[in-house]
């Protein structure tokens, strides 16, 4: 199997992602912090969907921080 | 499906999300059991065993749109890490919609959509065109199943459908998590697959026709398909990151049926309309990165940045900020939120046309949302711990505003006729919400 550049450069990547977070993390016993509700990335749901498609009908981007597309003919 | 202030959850916090969440959830799963379980997570009483999110948000624009939404969400986590979740949403809109057309030193007359005369309306010289009459009502459902396949994988798969006055919409999706290095890192990837179908009030024009045509088309249909890989790490014991890549396609009828754009002379006289003409295919490239941090036991933060790209050669920046302050033992908490946008113009975008020539590309629109622009949000959230419904510990009510606005960069030089009008006046809007989570 031949790995073309681009392949290589991949590989190289995740194998530093995957060594470099192997690095880091808290272990079970410390995740009181991250417990809290404002540390969850879905913290406030409702919020960031309704200002989501506030956003996707008034400006040419969307998604990012979870799929794009609307569901809705406002754009 | 014209242009709407879409105040709508109806685009559920995806699949992709959700599983990221979950599995952050669980991993954190025994300290947050012990004292600091959220609101949400009440277990018996009322819809015994399942959370309930709910909101009314009502959003308003300076002159132009306004919309009232209310919005509810439940879901249930089962004892073996499965989970389902529903929503539903409402939308009720009405107001006055820009139709894409310039200002002008003279009256225009635009007949409605419907062709009715009751619909036809004239915008003072000056103003900036916009239909009085439009108004649309949406209701939207959706719903996501997490499903744990071993200790340290769980997919995910849901699905949404929407309806409109003149459009329809079913996506389904389905997501992969997979964590390791003790559950500090969180590998995931997504893909949804999304099929629309446009039926316009007065039927489909064609792009690029004129508005006095009456050549129209039946109805059309769009459909996107997308991937989002992601990975989420905790960093320390109050830092978690997240990062994300994501492409999306959507293909079909991708134009606004209700916007055109005036075609003036060398003179600046408005000579005549032509409906807008977008390309048929678009491929949207996006990479978000968020951190949440917690600096104290009262203050947190979470900020996220975004890059996108498409292939009609819109850029742009997001920034945005939230800022939690907590007190009382936690049980209220204040959060300012900041958001900086920015976008570049699309190739074919262009306020109006010259005579009858078109842009090199073919295409056209003068819908400002496809313009060069900056935006900021500046938004604040009060929310208040109450106590419990029937058997739950505890409920949360919230309130929260924000005021939204865009600026628009000129982006063309224009007849000295038309020199002095607003033509590219920008948007000036509000949100107000309140929810109630139990």
């Amino acid at each position: 199997m031949k790995l073309g550049r681009s392949g290589l450069l991949c590989l190289m990547a995740g194998t530093l992602l995957v060594s470099g977070c192997s690095s880091l993390g808290v272990k079970p016993w410390q995740r009181d912090v991250l417990a809290r509700e404002e540390m969850r990335l879905d913290a406030n749901p409702l919020d960031a969907a309704i200002d989501d498609h506030l956003y996707f009908s008034k400006e040419a981007s969307s998604g990012g921080r979870s799929f794009a597309g609307g569901g809705c003919g406002c754009n | 499906m014209q242009l709407k202030p879409k105040v709508s959850p109806g685009q559920p916090t995806s699949t992709r999300r959700r599983l990221m969440a979950a599995s952050c959830a669980l991993l954190s799963a025994g300290a947050a059991r012990s004292q600091e379980s959220s609101a949400a997570r009440a277990h018996s009483g009322l819809l015994e065993d399942w959370s309930v999110d709910s909101a009314l948000a009502y959003y308003h624009e300076d002159g132009r749109v306004q919309a009232i939404e209310p919005v509810v969400d439940v879901s249930k986590v089962f004892a073996d890490g499965e989970s389902l979740n529903f929503n539903a949403t409402f939308d009720a809109l009405s107001g006055a919609s820009p139709n894409g057309a310039l200002p002008s030193r003279s009256p225009q007359t635009f007949a409605g959509p419907s062709g009715k005369a009751a619909h036809a309306y004239t915008i003072a010289p000056g103003q900036l065109p916009a239909d009085p009459h439009y108004h649309d009502t949406r209701v939207a459902a959706g719903g996501n199943w997490t499903l744990p396949l071993t200790r340290v994988d769980n997919l995910s798969v849901g699905g949404k459908f929407s309806a409109e006055d003149d459009f329809i919409s079913a996506t389904v999706n389905a997501a992969i998590a997979h964590d390791f290095n003790d559950k500090n890192t969180t590998l995931s990837f997504g893909i949804f697959n999304e099929f629309d179908s446009l039926h316009p009030i007065g039927n489909t024009p064609v792009p690029g026709g004129d508005i006095t045509s009456l050549v129209r088309t039946s109805g059309k249909t769009k459909d996107g398909v997308g991937a989002l890989l992601g990975i989420t790490q905790v960093i320390t014991r109050n830092w978690l990151t997240e990062f994300n890549l994501s492409v999306d396609r959507f293909t079909g009828y991708l134009n606004d049926p209700y916007k055109f754009t005036s075609i003036i002379d060398s003179g600046g006289n408005t000579t005549g309309y032509e409906y807008e003409s977008r390309p048929d295919q678009r491929t949207r490239k996006s990479a978000y990165w968020e951190n949440r941090v917690a600096w104290t036991a009262q203050l947190s933060t979470a900020l996220s940045l975004r890059y996108m790209s498409d292939d009609w050669s819109v850029r742009s920046d997001t920034a945005q900020l939230h800022l939690r302050w907590s007190w009382s033992n936690r049980e209220r908490y204040i959060e300012p939120t900041f958001r900086w946008y920015r976008q570049t113009a699309a190739d074919f975008y262009t306020p109006f046309i010259i005579d009858t020539a078109k842009q090199s590309t073919g295409f056209e629109s003068a819908d400002s949302r496809l313009g060069a622009f900056r935006a900021l949000t500046y938004g604040v959230k009060y929310a208040q711990k109450l106590p419990g419904l029937g058997s739950r510990a505890e409920s949360e009510f919230s309130v929260r505003a924000e005021y939204y606005q865009q600026t628009f960069n000129e982006q063309v030089s224009v007849p000295a006729s038309l020199q002095g009008l607003d033509l590219y006046p920008g948007l000036k809007a509000i949100l107000v919400q309140i929810g109630y989570r139990f």
